[in-house]
């Protein structure tokens, strides 16, 4: 019994020199060295793992630069305590990917009035207690993607629609600016499904969708809420066997380089439109806030375009 | 069997004759065992002072502050207090697996009854918790009446509760504004920002005191009261204590229906720390309150265990939870250290028994 406990103090111990180790402190003692804690709502999202790696990797350039990463695990809770821990721990600045505006609201505000900067990506905060909001513009991506979808098929044709999640401000504006861009062309939306962001249930979606509309000149395109339901229509086509997937085009959102860009590359889908993480922008923000230089409040960012013409260029910008 | 009673809360009623030797090593294994859970959380102490990162500003220990401890407590007020109603249910050799759904029930009610209907906060705190103590009381009268597993009963009542709280709720977060019906349509109701700002000398904040007085009532009601010594004769041999006249099924039934009022005060708790009502929240929280109430040394098979333990469990847990996240140690080694935590610390109370 003893024994057991000293080995159960041993290992605790050895686990947590282990976790401990390699993330130990080199204070330069000479030069400035800034501090950034960043708090990330979840990792379980590809683009959220990249605006990570965005991060990691604009923050590389600068040696000057230390960035702490941690992972809320999609608890807002757990987001909550982070954001304070960061305070206590007495960081330069903060980047914060926040779950949700509200909760959130307040821990900022008072990192705020701790003296920490505070970046807010992604999704906002509410009142104006940040020091800047960096995100993109859903509505304008859906807008660009119907203004192409229309001179894709010469301004007529059937489209089907695979929503994300529409209980989700993203999805809501990704449809909605779709509509403003195929607005005035005859282009009708014959068929839409809510496949909460998941290539599984817009595989299930496309499928019903095809079988729906059986004749191969039913369905002209699809438009996809994000790369992996877009991805998920183009194998539910092939899965038919009827050669579909050849005639009919495929465009996403996100664009990320493991995914939608690769697909374009592949010649799976059409074309895809970046939605960006901001992390590289958040770097940049970061260093001119701790220079003591002015920014401005709210970044948006635009998007690019990923076609087969201008995937290996890196897509155009719009 | 002698082993069933010789948990700290309650006195061991065998009475073994012995030789005087053998009752001085008896007695020293037993305080060993008994001070097991206060040695794990020392040592857990000694990790966090060590190994927490100190302040970049001040220098000092991010973990040996009362700031910081203070805080501790606060975020893991909510796993604490299902942990508390937890206990009792597995003393009686049962296991609740729908406190995080009814969590969530009562976030939801709760911020649903003050922003939408715009209850005052008495009325609302009376009526959520009535409503969750029901909910506890019907998987009670299904698991005791039917004879239902325990783990088939509160599985249904977990899908239940989250269900309810989808459907009350409209599937949406429950906030101010979200609804044009709500009676608050601007400002955040007033409870919100009491229940987590600090109150009194020691700082501490109402959700804390909520965790703090789950563990004292309900350490009260287990040591000192008859309820308590039914509950741990049920955990032990449920048969025997049916015969003894134990009125098992009203018991239990009162075990489940404690357990369902502390899911709704976490819940309340949740709802004030988040300034809404999630219907999502809540979700895998009743993992976190059985390893809490293992960790602490209460058995999974009934019968042994006691209410100081789940606080201590449910502290170790915090610490290791907060040293883990101070130090910014990514996702998948927590979770690997977390699992290893929990069976090796019933590893080391199975052998107790042999």
């Amino acid at each position: 019994m003893r024994l057991k406990l000293a080995v159960f103090v041993a290992l605790a111990v050895a686990v947590l020199v282990v976790a401990g180790c390699g993330k130990e402190k080199q204070a330069a003692k000479s030069g400035k060295t800034y501090t950034i804690g960043m708090s990330q709502c979840n990792l379980g999202e590809p683009w959220r793992v990249q605006m990570n790696a965005d991060i990691k990797a604009a923050a590389a350039k600068h040696p000057e630069l230390k960035v702490i990463f941690k992972d809320a695990q999609n608890k807002t809770t757990v987001q909550q305590d982070q954001v304070k821990e960061f305070v206590n721990l007495g960081v330069d600045l903060i980047i914060i990917s926040p779950k949700e505006a509200r909760p959130l609201t307040k821990p900022v505000a008072d990192a705020m009035d701790a003296g920490i900067p505070v970046i807010v990506l992604d999704r906002k905060v509410e009142g104006d207690k940040y020091t800047c909001f960096i995100g993109g513009d859903n509505r304008k991506i859906g807008e660009e993607a119907g203004k192409y979808m229309v001179k894709l098929l010469g301004g007529k044709g059937n489209v089907v629609e695979l929503k994300g999640l529409m209980t989700s401000t993203p999805a809501v504006e990704r449809h909605e600016g779709f509509m403003k861009g195929i607005a005035g062309s005859q282009i009708k939306i014959i068929f839409a499904a809510d496949c909460h962001w998941l290539e599984p249930d817009a595989q299930k979606e496309m499928a019903s969708a095809l079988s729906r509309f059986p004749n191969p000149e039913d369905i002209d395109a699809v438009y996809a809420h994000n790369d992996p339901s877009a991805h998920g229509a183009y194998i539910a086509a092939k899965n038919e066997g009827k050669g579909r997937e050849k005639r009919i085009k495929f465009i996403g959102i996100d664009a990320l380089p493991h995914e939608g860009v690769r697909y374009v590359k592949e010649g799976l889908l059409t074309a895809t439109f970046q939605y960006p993480t901001g992390g590289a922008e958040a770097i940049e923000t970061a260093l001119k806030i701790l220079k003591g230089e002015k920014v401005q409040k709210n970044i948006i960012l635009g998007t690019r375009v990923f076609t087969k013409e201008n995937v290996d260029k890196g897509g155009e910008a719009l | 069997m002698t082993d069933v009673k010789t948990s700290p809360d309650i006195p061991p009623v065998t009475t073994e004759k012995s030789t005087p030797e053998r009752n001085v090593t008896r007695r020293l294994l037993e305080f060993a065992g008994q001070f097991r859970g206060v040695l794990a959380f020392v040592v857990v102490f000694v990790l966090g002072i060590v190994f927490a990162p100190v302040s970049l500003k001040t220098g000092h220990s991010t973990f040996l502050n009362w700031a910081t401890q203070n805080d501790i407590l606060f975020e893991y007020a909510e796993i604490g207090i299902l942990a508390a109603g937890m206990t009792l249910v597995i003393i009686s050799a049962g296991i609740d697996l729908s406190v995080g759904s009814v969590l969530g029930f009562a976030a939801t009610f709760f911020s649903l009854l003050l922003i939408g209907f715009g209850w005052s906060a008495p009325a609302a705190i009376a009526v959520t918790l009535l409503a969750t103590a029901g909910m506890g009381a019907v998987s009670g009268i299904i698991i005791s009446r039917f004879r239902m597993q325990p783990f088939v009963a509160t599985l249904g009542m977990m899908l239940l509760a989250r269900g309810a709280a989808k459907w009350i709720s409209g599937g949406i977060k429950v906030q101010p504004g979200a609804k044009e019906w709500y009676a608050i349509q601007n400002s955040s109701p007033p409870i919100f920002d009491w229940m987590s700002s600090p109150v009194g000398p020691l700082g501490l904040k109402p959700i804390t005191l909520a965790f703090i007085f789950s563990i004292i009532i309900f350490w009260v009601l287990i040591r000192f009261t008859s309820f308590g010594r039914h509950l741990y004769a049920i955990g032990g041999n449920e048969e025997a204590a049916r015969l003894s006249g134990i009125r098992v099924g009203l018991v239990k039934t009162v075990a489940y229906t404690l357990c369902g009022l502390a899911a709704g005060v976490a819940g309340i708790s949740n709802a004030s720390r988040m300034t809404l009502g999630d219907p999502e929240a809540g979700f895998t929280y009743e993992l976190d309150a059985i390893a809490a109430v293992v960790i602490g040394g209460t058995s999974l098979m009934g019968g042994r265990g006691g209410m100081f333990f789940t606080f201590l469990g449910t502290l170790i847990i915090a610490y290791i939870s907060k040293i883990l996240s101070l130090r910014g140690v990514e996702e998948a080694p927590r979770l690997m250290i977390r699992g290893a935590l929990i069976v090796i610390a019933v590893l080391i109370q199975q052998s107790k028994k042999r």
